[in-house]
């Protein structure tokens, strides 16, 4: 006998989390470690206690279920649950990614249930796949156990270090591991360009742009910061400085 | 449309105006022994009415220059050189006529026409054209104007339309599933609370849809159709959420845009009481004050970012809607001090 599937479950609000465990009581082979009301109780939730399988409510104060799994880098044994799918995973075949509609049958969630123990331990590239796809809204950051909530508004530039991007916003930075090219994916283009292999900008932070030398220009930011540009990156953000200009 | 030859009766007054102006013309060649009287009008009456339709053509010009794209040079080129060449295709239209006149085998036909005279008729002829082009301009201007007027009326209607269109939507699907999603938690749990519950989602979606129809309804029926969809919201979040209500007597019988309120709420839980773990109180409250309705609602908030879908979507569209329904006399705001969010709301005070 296998060591009982160690499970947790993810919703804010308690009677959605009743069900789920009132579904669960057939599956004695399935052991509830925790329950989280929260996304970011979440994210700490499945760093400390590692569990086989998640419960994973997508529409969640604080938190949303993508940002949990960005944040812990979790790319497996998710079940996610969501009132109404206005997301990403509508593409996506529900082999690859499961989810429950809310409200969903005990059936349906068993049959989840049987395709997780399935894939229990595989790896599901989809969940990257499905996080590089969702738009963003706002970053999320963890820095030493603590976690930052960047609106998207506040952002100045990003730049790439390495492994790492650097966010500046308001004043401060802040170091998150990932690729300048997977976050540009996510943003916006009409508010975020991509000046130089190691920089994006935010529009809106832009005062001007300045010629250095006969073939060097440098964008200027409302906050003085001054940051190269490059040949194709000035490409990509005349027609917007044009745009501001009328 | 043509301002003249598109309708009938301006286009009878116009040809009677020209045959007035062409007796006039054949006066005065008569007065300057140019000609005599028959020979005058035969003369004058023609040539003053192909004078008219030369002139109508100067609508078609001006139609052709739009507004937007002109350049004071073009339009003196374009104006000048059109008021010349149909002056000089009127005139020597008009000399044409003269000669075929004179060789008719009638003593009293044909027209003396001094140099000085075909001078005089070119000048006022193309002077004419040149009023006409300003004229027609004028015209079209005011059609413009017109055309705007009738359209911005039309994208009102059609603005109200899309509101209430909006308002039979708005009914958030989240609520909804999550809703039957509690109620299915329920049948096991608590029975009663499930039946409980059922009946108040069927009582706010059958209030919303009666409310949705109309123009406006009393802020006690906006307040019945809150108090609905908070017990149900209450339900779903249990202790978290608690709210306090305070309604001036006076206010009770007020008129307010049907769900007017109701999204302030959903907004209040949504990004105030959700966020926090240990929920809070919403308070609503309503006051008249020198013929103003003064409504204000406010929730605890998290001191993080809310949840990025509250970028001020909602009370942008309240904004608008209040500026829609009450221009300059209704005003909104909103801040945010202590941890405490706060819509303040101010409409004039009017009863059905």
């Amino acid at each position: 006998m296998n060591r009982p599937l160690q499970l947790l479950i993810v919703d804010d609000e308690p009677l959605a989390r009743q069900l789920m465990r009132e579904y669960l009581q057939k599956h004695t082979d399935i052991q509830i470690m925790d329950e989280c009301a929260n996304g970011v109780a979440a994210a700490e939730a499945i760093s400390s206690l590692e569990p086989d399988l998640i419960l994973l409510d997508i529409h969640m104060p604080k938190l949303n279920g993508f940002e949990v799994l960005e944040l812990t880098g979790r790319t497996k044994g998710v079940i996610f649950t969501t009132a109404y799918d206005q997301y990403a995973l509508k593409a996506f075949d529900l082999h690859a990614v499961d989810y429950l509609l809310k409200p969903f049958s005990q059936t349906r969630f068993d049959e989840a249930i049987e395709q997780a123990r399935a894939l229990h331990n595989r790896s599901q590239q989809t969940i990257p796949a499905l996080l590089a796809q969702t738009q963003l809204e706002r970053m999320v950051v963890r820095d030493r156990g603590q976690i930052h909530i960047i609106p998207l508004a506040g952002i100045d530039y990003v730049e790439a270090h390495d492994d790492y991007i650097c966010i500046h916003w308001d004043g401060k930075s802040i170091l998150k591991t990932q690729s300048l090219s997977a976050l540009e994916a996510q943003l916006d283009k009409q508010e975020f360009v991509r000046i130089h292999r190691s920089f994006i900008v935010k529009l809106s932070a832009v005062k001007s742009m300045e010629r250095i030398s006969k073939d060097a220009q440098v964008v200027v930011l409302y906050s003085g910061t001054k940051l190269p540009m490059s040949r194709s990156g000035y490409e990509r953000i005349k027609p917007h400085i044009k745009q501001a200009d009328k | 449309m043509h301002p003249i030859l598109s309708r009938l009766r301006t286009l009878l007054w116009y040809v009677f105006a020209l045959g007035v102006a062409g007796v006039a013309l054949a006066w005065i060649l008569v007065l300057t022994h140019s000609a005599e009287w028959g020979g005058a009008l035969l003369f004058a009456l023609p040539g003053l009415q192909l004078l008219g339709f030369i002139l109508t053509s100067a609508y078609y010009v001006c139609r052709s220059l739009p507004f937007a794209q002109r350049k004071a040079l073009r339009v003196v080129f374009i104006f000048s050189g059109s008021s010349l060449l149909s002056a000089f295709a009127w005139l020597s239209l008009c000399v044409l006529w003269n000669n075929l006149t004179k060789n008719l085998d009638v003593s009293w036909a044909g027209v003396a026409l001094s140099p000085l005279f075909s001078i005089l008729l070119f000048g006022t002829a193309s002077l004419l054209f040149l009023v006409s082009l300003l004229a027609h301009d004028v015209l079209i201007a005011f059609e413009n104007i017109r055309d705007g007027e009738r359209r911005q009326a039309a994208t009102q209607l059609l603005a109200r339309d899309a509101e209430l269109q909006v308002l039979r939507s708005q009914i958030n699907p989240h609520f909804l599933f999550n809703s039957l999603n509690s109620i299915s938690a329920l049948t096991t749990i608590d029975a009663a609370a499930a039946r409980s519950m059922t009946i108040e989602l069927g009582s706010f979606f059958r209030k919303t849809l009666a409310v949705s129809e109309r123009l406006s309804i009393t802020l006690t029926e906006e307040l019945e159709l809150c108090e609905h969809f908070l017990a149900i919201e209450k339900i779903r979040f249990g202790e978290k959420l608690q709210t306090t209500i305070e309604i001036d007597q006076s206010a009770q019988a007020a008129k307010v845009p049907p769900m007017f309120l109701q999204p302030l709420i959903e907004n209040s839980i949504k990004h105030g009481i959700c966020n926090l773990n240990d929920g809070g109180m919403i308070t609503l409250k309503m006051v008249t004050h020198n013929a103003q309705l003064l409504i204000s609602v406010s929730n605890p908030m998290d001191h993080q970012p809310t949840n990025a879908s509250g970028t001020g979507t909602g009370l942008k569209n309240l904004k608008a809607r209040i500026n829609n329904l009450y221009g300059e006399r209704g005003y909104a705001s909103w801040r945010a001090a202590d941890n405490i969010f706060c819509v303040e709301i101010m409409i004039p005070l009017e009863f059905s």
